[in-house]
């Protein structure tokens, strides 16, 4: 297995593509899929906005590792950086300053992780945040996005640069709603296929909400379905293996499907639904892949700032790197964060997606395992 | 046979699974963001062909299964020309002059490289082969190729010519008849001259 890595790698991407120039096309699916994506939401009225790729603090996400470094000026004086694992913090006090509805496209960073198909380091990220608005307003955009992409990507490029915004939006809009992925069709006209986390459960798992949500019940549960159960074993990771292999294989069979309002242990930034043992977060689902991953957003900065202390001690407690609480972002949420529904996608799926390549690598001119080999 | 954590799974290995010695085709570690890691895994029946698709928690028991290695020599088949098919292979110990029949389903088309006395290992599993691991690179000896005409060759333009087991592969069009060069099997491209 390691002599195959290592042989693939003595073929670069770049090499590849000079020997065989048909490669291109698959690679330009990236900056069509961009295009598109800057085209629909300027074309809803979303501003876009950069945000910084070097921070005194990133999100405090319990369980992801970061990429540390140094800032340093002509003094000698020194400061801690790292390289964010979301754009979620900034965006969120744009938000809270009155951007308005806002995207951005950008690079975010996971350190520690394992290589696969579906992962890189490095990746391109989509985040965008309706206001007012919540989860099911950017399940809507979601629907729109993605039938204006599989348009946009087919319809003739004028020149090397961005179609003129005077492209037939409308048209666009109405347009083909056939996917073809791997060899099979997926639909993505509306409505698209929405199913509760305890309605999923219950229909693809025999698993009653009761059940679902207590630990021992769930434990025991799984225990007699066959799943390996020990001291240690936790609500969480049961939840998790009946979610990969009785519930997942069954979403997003035909066209995507949205699984909404997960259990409040499951969404750490997600305001509480009416039925409050759950929240408002949903992901959506398709031929496999996760595509995205959506809330209506916790504004109220005290929950919020006891959520990022209780994530920090859950960092510490496990080992992982330390790093300082943003308390700009709590400040910012103190000005008043408006109600906004917020979603994060990973590009580089998608553009697997519309490439239709099961492989991310083999969408990327510089994948992580070519460069670090 | 021993065990081991799932978060030691790696492609290429030969585990128990639902008491069924299974190839483990594809393993994915990933993170469903909140806390502990998972093994996505497709494991492949090596009596039956039959693929299964299973999440581990990385804390989860895994047995392996005992798999004897070996390298043969491939002596003769049956294969049509050029084309993957037939049903038996054999192929012999070069220390022991053992024979030993391969059934061509586990080269997953890769059989239509395969050159006299080329050697290569074998998995076995209780007595069966159920696995090989194939040269990655080929050299074969170009049979037939057109004569390129001096054009465009900005674009590396490629022509198709045919190696010594039959098959087709595209090559630059300076490649000539009776020259030899390396193919890579997995993709089925040409890589160089040899």
């Amino acid at each position: 297995m390691s002599n195959w890595i290592r042989y693939n790698n003595l073929v670069k991407t770049f090499q590849k593509l000079k020997q065989n120039p048909e490669l291109w096309q698959r690679y330009w699916v990236r900056e069509r899929v961009i295009d598109a994506i800057r085209e629909y939401f300027k074309g809803q009225g979303f501003h876009e906005a950069e945000v910084p790729l070097l921070l005194p603090a990133p999100s405090t996400e319990p369980f992801l590792e970061v990429f540390e470094t140094e800032l340093k000026d002509d003094q000698g004086n020194k400061w801690q950086g790292f390289l964010p694992s979301s754009p979620e913090f900034a965006l969120k006090k744009l938000l809270s300053a009155g951007s308005g509805s806002v995207f951005t496209i950008t690079k975010s960073f996971r350190n520690g992780e394992g290589r696969s198909s579906r992962h890189n380091p490095e990746f391109t990220i989509l985040e965008w945040y309706r206001t007012p608005g919540n989860y099911m307003d950017v399940a809507t955009d979601f629907e729109g996005l993605m039938r204006f992409i599989l348009t946009f990507k087919e319809s003739p490029r004028r020149s090397n640069h961005l179609p003129t915004r005077r492209l037939p939006t409308r048209r666009l809009l109405e347009g083909g709603s056939q996917l073809t992925y791997q060899d099979k069709k997926y639909d993505l006209s509306s409505p698209w296929e929405k199913i509760s986390v305890a309605e999923a459960f219950a229909k693809y798992a025999s698993v009653d909400t009761e059940t679902m949500l207590n630990g021992s019940l769930l434990i025991a549960h799984g225990k007699r379905k066959g799943y390996q159960v020990t001291e240690t074993t936790t609500w969480e990771e049961i939840w998790n293996q009946i979610m990969a292999n009785e519930i997942e294989p069954k979403l997003g069979q035909n066209g995507p499907t949205i699984l909404y309002d997960y259990p409040i242990a499951q969404a750490a930034l997600a305001r509480p639904a009416k039925d409050p043992r759950f929240a408002e977060r949903f992901e959506i689902f398709m031929a496999g892949l996760e595509l995205g991953n959506c809330f209506s957003e916790l504004t109220d900065w005290k929950e919020q700032e006891a959520r990022c202390k209780a994530d920090l001690a859950l960092r510490q407690a496990q080992g992982k790197l330390a790093f300082p609480m943003d308390n700009d972002f709590i400040d910012a949420l103190k000005l008043g964060m408006p109600p906004t529904g917020g979603i994060a996608v990973g590009v580089d799926r998608l553009v697997a997606l519309f490439a239709d390549t099961p492989d991310i690598a083999d969408t990327l001119f510089f994948p992580v395992g070519e460069m670090f080999a | 046979m021993s065990t081991m954590r799932a978060n030691q799974l790696k492609t290429g290995m030969f585990v128990l699974y639902k008491d069924q010695p299974c190839a483990v085709v594809k393993c994915e570690f990933y993170f469903p963001g909140k806390g502990s890691a998972f093994a996505r895994t497709k494991m492949k029946n090596v009596k039956t062909g039959n693929v299964y698709e299973y999440t581990f928690k990385s804390a989860d028991m895994v047995e392996t299964v005992d798999i004897d290695t070996v390298e043969l020599q491939y002596l003769y088949g049956d294969l049509p020309a050029g084309k993957a098919g037939g049903d038996t292979l054999y192929f012999m110990n070069p220390r022991t002059f053992d024979q030993f029949e391969v059934p061509v389903s586990i080269f997953e088309g890769k059989e239509k490289y395969l050159l006299a006395e080329m050697k290569m290992f074998f998995n076995f599993y209780e007595g069966i082969a159920i696995g090989v691991r194939f040269p990655l690179k080929v050299t074969v000896k170009v049979t037939e190729a057109q004569e390129a005409s001096a054009g465009n060759t900005v674009n590396a333009p490629k022509k198709p010519v045919i190696i010594e087991t039959g098959v087709e592969v595209l090559a630059p069009l300076f490649v000539k008849e009776g020259e030899m060069i390396i193919v890579d099997t997995e993709t089925g491209e040409y890589v160089s001259r040899a």
